[in-house]
């Protein structure tokens, strides 16, 4: 196997740098490598964060894909059909009933008094994890 | 560190384990790895979990993979030390106190952080005992997410080929993988994976030893939203442990304490009954220390504290009053000594040692004489009420009041105790009170116990049922059978009868019986089907891709070669019984800062979007 100093990619003016690590280099790495995914798409000092996956995604939809070709994107699942169950914030029971000050959702009647008794930060908690907090009032 | 609970019998009460991370030492390579041909090594790179190992060729078909960690890095802590640089997966020990530090390569089940993903690469090659100078010489299996975007192969490629110099490269999926481990590899076989991982669960149909990767599926939910889930649920619950319920904790309950419930509305209505309830609940004893809580200190103990603070105080006191004492006595012999040379009759001394005293004439000396001498008298009377004092104190088991108030007058000359004063008047008026506070005796184990009783089958539920948090996609089921409904009865048939089940997060107890259920609902009546579990679904990745590899060791047509990368771009992919399917599309060559060197450095071409040929 040749060494690698020929094939660098880039030449070693921009070895040093936010690469290099602190500590001794490791004997069967190449030191002098940068990536160049790092820059971005923009070739400068301004992009230095990597893409995130949605990044990613979105660059990857504009390129030539034909109808029936298998990517990221279209193999994610379709949204459901069938109507949810609706079960309660506070026990994971069926809930039958939901509470219209606090849109909580319970079963029992213990489970209502407990419910009007919880401070509002834990409200907004339970119903963040439904995802049912609403930004219009 | 977990204290056990109380005397009453306790049922279903499991401390946390805690577990912490042992450093992984930097292992030998050893023979195996350097044979006639350079060993492949075999890398799972999972968003849990690495494992990382040999495929050595031989009889033995060698153990579990030497490395496995998790995927995350974090700094030391203390911020951006200078030498330490970051740390990745096992050498961090335990992850909760860096739990906001920790940075992983993975969005999603995609390396997208290529830096922190060399980070893992060289935790792994130097752990392994890669020593070859220059570049790492042994080909590599890699594991990749299904239908891999481009982008992200592309910068795979690059980091694998122009860092580490290595010399051919296969990427394949790992439940294809573990498929691959688990069927006999005589037969060419069909059959319905169903993986689901840390981060997303995947739906893959399997048609003629193929991967048909059109009618795949993938649900956005895995073991970490059933964690992170579980976690809320537990804190919203017990708002006063927010902090105790970690996130390594809340994995710990998913991983040992969680099942699946095979019919989900039949188990909530068991949960209902309180004996099942009573029975089934599994009671996890945080960790506490009663010393924390000051009220379990009777009042009597404080007494106690208290008195042992003025007798200290008092030591203390009667020590600097004797050194003051010496301190004066010695000056005062100095001045006599002064004196008597005036009454001797040698002036000169006299005035010489006036003048180093800083006084003018005899007469002051005299007065100065009177009031040390009038001084150190006191300070010894003092001493000799303090000492008695001090003895009466001893022989009476309790201070009484009188004592301390005879005591104060005598203090308050003393002017080294002025800080005191306000200790002292502070606690005159507690010892005042009466001692008689019983205080109230509850379990105190009791009140750090989290009791997960119905969150043991909600968590894991999640992804047979994704509203429960509010995802849209469908769960497992239904996605099941829109995948099995694109296809003819015949084929359909076909792949029902070999259902596998892989992946971590299949590894709950009754997920087999579950979809089981599931598919007798959807298939049609006295239709019959199959389903396997793994037989180890976290590591048969690792297996399936060691055994690959060595059975294809020779096989030039599924390695992609680092002249090929070069020739055909970062996103080339070669097809093979545990690949993704290849789209020929080239990707625009990433620019960096130097583009213009870049561009005559490389053999390729590096601008626009290639020719869509059909695969």
């Amino acid at each position: 196997m040749e060494a690698m100093s020929e094939n660098k990619m880039v030449p070693s003016d921009f070895s040093t740098g936010p690469m290099e690590k602190a500590a001794r280099p490791l004997p069967f790495k190449d030191p002098n490598f940068v990536h160049s995914g790092h820059g971005g798409a923009v070739a400068g000092k301004k992009n230095r964060t990597w893409k995130n996956l949605k990044q990613i995604l979105a660059s990857e939809r504009a390129l030539p894909w034909q109808l029936n070709d298998p990517n990221y994107f279209s193999i994610d699942a379709p949204p459901s059909f069938k109507p949810a169950k609706k079960y309660s914030d506070v026990s994971g029971l069926l809930a039958n009933y939901t509470d219209p000050q606090s849109k909580l959702r319970f079963s029992t009647i213990e489970e209502f008094s407990y419910i009007r008794r919880l401070p509002s930060d834990v409200v907004t908690g339970y119903l963040a994890l439904r995802k049912a907090t609403s930004i219009v009032p | 560190m977990a204290v056990a609970s109380g005397a009453a019998p306790a049922v279903n009460v499991f401390p946390f384990r805690d577990v912490r991370a042992a450093p992984d030492p930097v292992l030998e390579a050893g023979p195996v790895a350097h044979g006639p041909l350079p060993v492949p090594l075999v890398l799972d790179n999972g968003s849990f979990q690495a494992r990382a190992g040999w495929a050595c060729p031989g009889p033995d078909p060698g153990p579990e993979p030497r490395l496995q960690f998790r995927a995350v890095c974090a700094r030391g802590r203390g911020g951006a030390r200078g030498g330490a640089g970051p740390q990745v997966g096992n050498a961090l020990g335990s992850l909760e106190p860096l739990r906001w530090m920790l940075r992983s390569p993975f969005d999603r089940n995609v390396p997208v952080n290529l830096e922190l993903q060399e980070l893992l690469l060289d935790y792994s090659f130097q752990h392994l005992g890669v020593s070859s100078q220059g570049c790492v010489d042994h080909p590599i299996v890699l594991t990749e997410a299904v239908c891999n975007p481009l982008y992200s192969r592309q910068m795979m490629s690059e980091l694998l080929f122009e860092c580490y110099g290595i010399p051919k490269v296969a990427y394949g999926i790992d439940s294809l993988f573990s498929f691959y481990h688990n069927k006999p590899k005589s037969l060419i076989s069909s059959g319905l994976i169903i993986s689901s991982g840390y981060q997303c669960t995947h739906i893959l149909p399997v048609l003629e030893g193929r991967l048909d990767a059109r009618n795949c599926k993938r649900i956005n939910l895995g073991g970490s939203q059933a964690a992170v889930y579980l976690q809320r649920l537990l804190q919203l619950k017990y708002p006063g442990h927010l902090a105790a319920i970690t996130l390594s904790r809340t994995e710990e309950i998913l991983h040992e304490h969680s099942y699946i419930a095979e019919d989900y509305v039949e188990e909530l209505q068991k949960w209902r009954c309180p004996d099942y309830y009573e029975d089934n609940v599994h009671k996890m004893q945080l960790p506490f220390s009663s010393k924390l809580l000051g009220s379990t200190l009777t009042s009597e103990e404080k007494q106690e504290r208290r008195q042992q603070q003025l007798r200290r105080l008092q030591e203390l006191n009667a020590r600097r009053r004797e050194e003051k004492l010496q301190l004066d006595q010695e000056r005062l012999d100095r001045l006599l000594y002064v004196q008597e040379l005036l009454e001797e009759g040698q002036m000169d001394q006299f005035h010489k040692a006036l003048m180093e005293l800083n006084m003018d004439s005899p007469e002051e000396l005299q007065s100065y004489i009177q009031k040390l001498s009038s001084a150190v008298e006191q300070a010894k009377q003092k001493i000799l009420q303090a000492e008695v004092n001090l003895e009466v104190d001893v022989v009476e088991s309790k201070p009484e009041t009188p004592d301390l108030e005879q005591l104060e007058p005598s203090l308050e000359d003393v002017e080294n105790i002025n800080d005191f004063e306000p200790l002292f008047s502070e606690e005159t008026p507690e010892v005042e009170k009466p001692v008689a506070t019983v205080q109230p005796v509850f379990n105190l184990a009791a009140y750090h116990q989290l009791f997960v009783g119905t969150e043991r089958i909600r968590a894991p539920e999640i992804i047979f049922q994704p509203s429960l948090i509010g995802e849209e996609q469908a769960g497992v089921a239904e996605t099941l059978q829109y995948v099995l409904d694109r296809y003819p009865k015949d084929v359909q048939e076909l792949l029902v009868q070999n259902v596998f089940l892989t992946g971590g997060n299949m590894m709950y107890p009754g997920m087999k019986g579950r979809i089981e259920k599931e598919l007798l609902e959807m298939r049609p009546f006295q239709s019959s089907f199959q389903v396997q579990l793994a037989s180890n679904p976290v590591l048969d990745a690792w297996y399936g891709a060691r055994d690959w590899a060595l059975d294809h060791l020779d096989d030039e047509d599924v390695w992609i070669t680092r002249k090929e990368y070069e020739e055909k771009g970062g996103g080339y992919l070669k097809e093979h019984c545990a690949s993704n399917v290849y789209v020929p599309i080239r990707l625009p060559k990433q620019a960096s800062r130097s583009s213009e060197a870049q561009a005559s450095g490389k053999g390729s071409g590096a601008s626009g979007g290639g020719a869509s040929e059909q695969a």
